[in-house]
């Protein structure tokens, strides 16, 4: 019996102890250093913004694109002043694997860490899995690549990259403008195909444009079925919405069927020089039309010298959305200049007024956070038209 | 191999002889004290975070555990319950289609209809056995996973459902990490004492009985059928539960969460923690599903601040962009423990005492012990010595 009780109370004790031992070892708490002494003399502030991207998974060539772009903008604007207070600009550096599973313990540790504003995240549904987090915590967030129209217009949400609810709009306008009555929409059940898609759909309709949906798998390669459907519906224009390779596949074998005078079409994804090959030559796909989001890089301010900078850094060409990430940076400073102060709930307000001068030109926010080009950008479509000529890409 | 009779032995003894309860107590008290450190700012309410799905995690593993250690069947789509559980609460609560329904409500839908997939996939495969059965729940569970990408009208296909309402619990909004965290908690304790005692019954006697020699189980007077059925049935609505809540605390479920490598990693969780044993089960989970957070914590964080910002600075800048980007490795390292576990402590963390036998078959000292524990030989012993 005594050696039982004396078993007891050393369980306890065990117990007592692994307590203790877990609060010490998890428990190596955060500092808050930031000076908020209000003096007129000069004083120096570090401010914390979250980089929620993803940097390991199928995106990560688009998460180091952003990571690049943005630590450009960062050793630009590093130590700038407001009124007498120099801001020293922290980065943190998170992953999310692009999965919106792992997004919210993302958020959560970037605010956990004191950040006063977020770029990212990186993809749609990560943005959708975290952003009443941050919502709740009143950081704003800012993404240079999340297009889907369902994520706006949120409270805290900024985009500097065109939304899929533009590019579809203007996609339908082209075929309306073009006397299209009939119109064919595949997509590749992606989350972003299936968004651009209904999209278009939508303005096709309220346009009364007769429209039928296909959809095929990524990673498809024969559309047989899919062909044959729209064959019996006999459209003018063919739309897909997934990436060029299986747009490649899908036009050819349209020709191949027998589908001459019809017009492919597509969005940014099917604008790649691949496309001709992967469709077995020009001839199966000249006269396509696609359009892109954004202001195009020929015509975005500060290209080159971005595009110089990011090679002398990254050792490689910017990737996709890098200058976007980079502007996004370039908007929060802004914001922070314009209201003279770092608290979150003014960089929201303060976003909604910014006029900013970025590498992809003067843009600012709409209400609903969308991007919206200003000043000497405003004359500039952000929604570029492009036809493939002879297996090349030339600009309408 | 060490000598077993080493100088761990003292200590393995005295482990053995703590009651049980005591390892419940400090659990649950480990358990239900994280949110305490986090209100005293001991803790960052990242670590909630990571609880709240370690303990979503720990649902389904016990849920998976029913039909993979308990009755031996391996189930490589159970991710695939998960997901009809998730899917009805989001549906029914959100603006997507205008309906919100009561959390209760929800809470019950989502467990009966999860149950009510299980019996639909249970009943025509369960004559299948090993392999085959595996092959029918992989192909189940992606068709599932396809299902909601397409349902375009009802699911929003691969956009998914966001803005999911809050529940409301006896007009509570749980709405904060901590709130989210014991509710996720109280449900996960209902289901292991649910589920302890169903071991312990006549039920869970039956399916370990099946797991072991289904024939010889059927011989003496075990209806193999229906009682394999009621193991993929209690497993799904396991799994439907722990979805409802899971899409109450995401706000947002697209058809990503629910990926064939889910699946695997639940089953993971399960062979690491031990098959057959709930408290075993339970840690593999909350070790799988917590150990890439505290490998991203312990080299983005602690490292550098516990060597100090003097010690970080005269490293090289290589090193230190190593350290403060560790994020990329994670995953690595995830994958290393794993490879090692399995081949170090093949029975997993916490085995149960049979599987444990089963496991080290061969092993001479453990056939000895088996003999031993059958006839209770040892204990009885000890007991009249006592």
């Amino acid at each position: 019996m005594q050696s039982t009780r004396i078993r007891r109370i050393l369980a306890v004790l065990l117990a007592v102890a692994m307590l203790a031992a877990m609060s010490s070892l998890v428990g190596c708490g955060s500092s808050d250093d930031s000076e908020s002494s209000d003096g007129g003399e000069a004083k120096t502030e570090t401010i914390k913004i979250g980089i929620h991207t993803s940097l390991t998974g199928g995106l990560a060539d688009y998460g180091f694109a952003a990571q690049k772009g943005i630590e450009l903008a960062q050793s630009e604007l590093d130590g700038f002043e407001v009124g007498n207070t120099t801001y020293k600009i922290e980065l943190s550096l998170k992953d999310d694997k692009g999965e919106p599973a792992e997004s919210p313990v993302v958020a959560q540790q970037l605010i956990d860490e004191g950040v006063v504003a977020v770029i990212g995240c990186l993809t749609s549904g990560s943005t959708n899995a975290a952003q009443p987090i941050y919502e709740q915590a009143g950081i704003p967030m800012i993404s240079g690549s999340a297009t889907r129209a369902d994520l706006v217009p949120r409270t805290n949400f900024f985009r500097t990259c065109v939304g899929d609810n533009i590019q579809g709009k203007a996609l339908a306008d082209w075929c309306v403008e073009l006397g299209f009555m009939k119109v064919a929409i595949m997509d590749d059940r992606g989350d972003y195909a299936v968004g651009l898609a209904d999209v278009i759909e939508e303005n096709l309709t309220a346009a009364g444009v007769e429209v039928s949906r296909e959809s095929g798998q990524e990673g498809d390669t024969d559309f047989s079925a899919q062909v044959a459907n729209i064959q019996n519906f006999g459209p003018d224009a063919v739309i897909f919405t997934g990436y060029h390779r299986e747009a490649g596949l899908l036009f050819k074998q349209c020709r191949e069927a027998g589908m001459t005078g019809v017009q492919f079409m597509g969005g940014d994804g099917i604008k790649s020089d691949e496309i001709v090959e992967e469709a077995g030559g020009a001839a199966n796909v000249d006269g396509t039309l696609a359009t892109i989001g954004g202001i195009p890089q020929d015509k975005m301010a500060g290209w080159d010298a971005f595009k110089t900078a990011f090679v002398a850094d990254a050792g490689k060409d910017p990737g996709p959305y890098a200058e976007t990430n980079h502007d996004a940076l370039v908007a929060i400073v802004d914001a922070i200049k314009m209201g003279e102060s770092a608290d979150p709930a003014d960089i929201i307000e303060n976003l909604k007024k910014v006029e900013v001068m970025g590498v992809i030109g003067t843009f600012g926010f709409d209400e609903n956070g969308e991007f919206k080009a200003m000043g000497d950008s405003a004359g500039l479509a952000t929604i570029v038209r492009y036809k493939l000529e002879g297996g090349a890409w030339v600009a309408q | 191999m060490a000598d077993k009779t080493g100088i761990m032995t003292p200590v393995r003894q005295f482990f053995s002889r703590v009651p049980r309860w005591v390892y419940v107590l400090v659990a649950l008290g480990m358990a239900v004290s994280v949110p305490l450190f986090e209100q005293a700012g001991v803790i960052e309410t990242l670590w909630l975070r990571v609880g709240i799905r370690s303990l979503v995690y720990v649902m389904l593993a016990m849920g998976l555990n029913v039909v993979m250690g308990e009755t031996g069947l391996l189930n490589l789509g159970y991710v695939a319950f998960f997901a009809v559980g998730s899917y009805t609460t989001a549906i029914l609560s959100s603006p997507r289609l205008g309906h919100h329904y009561d959390f209760w409500v929800l809470i019950v839908l989502s467990t009966v209809f999860a149950m009510a997939a299980g019996l639909l996939v249970g009943l025509p495969t369960l004559r299948l056995r090993g392999d085959y059965l595996a092959i029918v729940t992989l192909a189940f569970g992606e068709i599932t996973r396809i299902t909601f990408n397409n349902w375009e009208s009802v699911t929003n296909g691969p956009g998914g459902i966001p803005q999911i309402f809050r529940p409301q619990i006896f007009g509570m909004n749980i709405d904060k990490p901590s709130e989210f965290y014991y509710l996720v908690l109280i449900f996960v304790v209902i289901v292991a004492i649910l589920l302890t005692n169903l071991k312990a019954s006549r039920i869970g006697r039956a399916w370990n009985a099946l797991r072991e020699d289904e024939i010889a189980a059927e011989h003496a007077g075990i209806h193999g059928t229906s009682l394999k059925l009621l193991s993929v049935v209690i497993s799904a609505g396991v799994a439907g539960l722990a979805g409802c809540l899971f899409a109450y605390y995401q706000q947002f479920i697209n058809p990503t969460y629910f990926e064939f490598l889910q699946s695997v990693l639940v089953v993971c969780m399960v062979v690491l923690g031990g098959m057959g044993s709930i408290p075993g089960v339970m840690l593999g989970a909350v070790l799988l599903d917590g150990l890439p957070e505290v490998i991203r914590q312990a080299f983005s964080k602690w490292l550098p601040e516990a060597l100090g910002a003097e010690t970080m600075n005269r490293l090289p800048q290589a090193v230190q962009t190593f350290f403060l980007e560790f994020d990329r490795y994670r995953m690595l390292i995830v994958g290393i423990v794993i490879v090692v576990m399995v081949i170090f402590r093949p029975e997993g963390l916490l085995p149960d005492k049979l599987w444990r036998r089963e496991v080290h078959e061969e092993d001479p000292r453990e056939m000895e012990k088996t003999r031993q524990k059958l006839f209770d030989f040892d204990e009885g012993h000890r007991d009249l010595e006592a």
